[in-house]
């Protein structure tokens, strides 16, 4: 018997899944809130660890949607959901309800307010900027003027910004940050020539296929320098330019150097928008806020509510790539337990 | 693991000041002391951590643990809510119990810092009184100072202190039975014993270093060494 499948969010997880589903007999709903698809890759410019184009692979997600059965309804905010009967009744903010057989939370993470860190002057001083903001002036190519007049230019990459930090309220590491810094780094490094990029860290979390090739060439062929030592606090002197303090770890000095530019690389929370849907279910969350599955080992993508079923970054930070790897598990899982609910 | 780090965890500021460290140096960064003294609070956080007593002794006996300003800056930072500066305080605390203090220059000032604050809570009820700067000892304070010091009673009338005078307002004699109070908290919470305990430290540091230490107060040949020696080294 033909089923519906509600999926909540229809940023790269969302739309692999519909893609993933194409396949099965069940009719497949995307629910969006925003009026486009894609979630943050459509804010991206070139993606780690290979500067694919993020809009060529957007297109590409959006082309494999499954025409046939699958439909996606924008402006759909979902905030609530119920049990009733063996389905799920989902409730959208404009008090529409749409009863569903499984529904799967692709709900996604938002990116860490930078403002809360005060002491690196996100949103106080005007040289101060983020990864997603970077990523930003790349697409639009709307870099400030002051950079571009062609002198040299010192840029610091501040990692850990609102990750692995019990006072931001996230002991949690975002895994990607380090990798995304890396990047940045050397797209700076050939977008101003002159300039020459530190990067701050703790540790360098070079996890994936190619992370650490791309860190030694960030060294090697683009002389990115890399600083182990967490910031402290940034401040504004004259003209625009920051002082970053530091302690240089591995020669045990606190030291102030002075920047152009600020790039703080901000980490993966919890999306706020899944909050009143897990509450509604009382779905359990991990220790770090992220939707929790029932098995962190063998059920990842399965809820302790039957028939609600999880998929990338909802439930921890994860690359493109693992989101959409996530995305297809979940597809299967969703299929496999529509079989048993028939068969009741 | 070992002694002193078992005795190190019995005190509560050190279980509050050092949960885990990730070496990440924030503390360090935002430091006031590491800036000016060759001193590092992320390195403390990490020796002690490792739990090894020959290192922690080392530390114990070294003038690392005085540069500290216990200002707490660093509590206001640490991405791992530690509080360096309330380990520094623990540390502080052993070195003063083991002895350990009369090893380094820094630390030996402690015998100086309980002659002069610590006699005059005792005996006045005040920590500091402007009659203990002492503008010989005092060069850094100038000649501004120096006139000050010499005409103190009028200088104070003029500012409206009641300088050494019964009844209200700022710099009062301390009333007696006050004072026999706050001596009666130094008995009763152990902070006599531990003024005792530096006193003997210290005595016994300042024979083998062939220098009188008195029985009170400054005037004496290792009150001066402490307190004047600067080995130039701290920087
Ligand atoms: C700065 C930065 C740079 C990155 N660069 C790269 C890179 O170069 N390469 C790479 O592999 N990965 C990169 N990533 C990771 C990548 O962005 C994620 O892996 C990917 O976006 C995760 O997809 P998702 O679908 O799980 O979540 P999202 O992209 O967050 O999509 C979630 C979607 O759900 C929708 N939604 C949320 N709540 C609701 C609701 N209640 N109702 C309806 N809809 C809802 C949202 O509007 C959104 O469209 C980067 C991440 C960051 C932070
Ligand atoms: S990935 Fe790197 S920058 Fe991001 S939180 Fe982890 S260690 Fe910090
Ligand atoms: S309390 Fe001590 S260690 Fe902490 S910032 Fe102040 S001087 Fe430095
Ligand atoms: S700030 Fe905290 S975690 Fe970082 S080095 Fe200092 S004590 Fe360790």
């Amino acid at each position: 018997m033909n089923k519906t499948i509600v999926i909540v969010g229809g940023g790269p997880a969302g739309l692999e899944a519909a893609a993933a589903l194409g396949s099965s007999p069940h009719h497949v709903l995307i629910l969006e809130k925003e009026h486009n698809t894609g979630g943050k890759l459509k804010n991206w410019h070139h993606l780690f660890p290979n500067f694919a184009d993020a809009s060529e692979i957007l297109k590409s997600l959006e082309k494999s949607l499954p025409l046939n059965n699958s439909e996606i309804k924008y402006d759909c905010d979902v905030f609530k959901m119920e049990q009733m009967d063996g389905n799920l009744l989902v409730s959208l903010k404009s008090g529409e309800k749409i009863k569903a057989d499984a529904v799967l939370l692709a709900t996604g993470f938002d990116l860490f307010d930078a403002y809360k860190k005060e002491e690196y002057g996100h949103g106080i001083y005007k040289n101060v900027i983020t990864s997603s903001e970077l990523e930003g002036m790349f697409v639009n190519n709307s870099f400030p003027d002051q950079l571009k007049d062609g002198l040299p230019k010192k840029i610091a990459m501040v990692h850990c910004v609102g990750s692995r930090d019990k006072k931001a309220g996230n002991m949690h590491c975002s895994k990607l940050c380090c990798i995304t810094g890396v990047k940045q780094a050397i797209e700076l490094r050939k977008y101003l020539s002159k300039s020459s990029v530190y990067n701050f860290y703790m540790d360098l979390r070079m996890y994936g296929q190619h992370f650490e090739e791309l860190y030694q060439e960030a060294q090697e062929d683009y002389g990115v320098n890399f600083i182990r030592g967490r910031v402290s606090e940034i401040a504004e002197i004259s003209d625009g330019k920051l002082q970053v303090k530091a302690e240089d770890t591995l020669s045990g000095r606190p030291m102030k150097m002075i920047f152009d530019l600020v790039v703080l690389l901000i980490g993966m929370t919890p999306a706020t928008s899944a909050a009143s849907i897990a509450q509604s279910l009382a779905l359990p969350k991990s220790g770090s806020g992220f939707l929790a599955p029932v098995h962190q080992h063998i059920s990842a993508n399965e809820t302790c509510i039957p028939g609600l079923f999880l998929a990338g970054t909802c439930r921890e930070p994860l690359s493109l790539q693992e989101s959409i790897t996530d995305a297809r598990a979940a597809a299967l899982k969703i299929i496999e337990w529509l079989k048993l609910k028939d068969n009741h | 693991m070992g002694r002193l780090y078992e005795r190190l965890c019995e005190d509560l500021r050190c279980l509050e000041g050092l949960k885990s460290c990730m070496n990440c140096g924030v503390c360090t960064a935002i430091c006031p002391s590491a800036e000016f003294y060759r001193y590092d609070p992320r390195k403390i956080c990490d020796t002690v951590q490792r739990a090894d007593d020959e290192s922690i002794e080392q530390l114990l006996k070294s003038d690392t643990i005085w540069y500290c300003g216990e200002c707490m800056s660093c509590k206001t930072r640490c991405p791992r809510g530690n509080t360096p500066g309330l380990l520094i305080m623990a540390l502080r605390k052993l070195s003063q119990e083991m002895g350990y203090f009369t090893d380094s220059e820094k630390g030996r000032q402690q015998f100086a810092i309980r002659r002069v604050i610590g006699d005059s809570i005792l005996t006045t009820g005040y920590c500091m009184r402007p009659i203990l700067v002492n503008p010989a000892n005092h060069p850094e304070q100038g000649p501004v100072w120096e006139w000050v010091y010499n005409n103190l009673p009028e200088v104070m009338d003029k500012v409206g202190a009641n300088y050494l005078k019964d009844g209200p307002g700022a710099l009062r004699r301390i009333a007696p039975e006050v004072l026999s109070e706050i001596n009666q908290i130094f008995q009763v919470t152990g902070g006599q014993d531990f003024f005792q305990l530096i006193e003997e430290f210290s005595k016994d540091k300042a024979d083998e270093m062939c220098l009188d230490a008195g029985e009170l107060g400054g005037d004496n040949a290792y009150f001066s060494e402490v307190y004047t020696k600067n080995s130039g080294n701290h920087h």
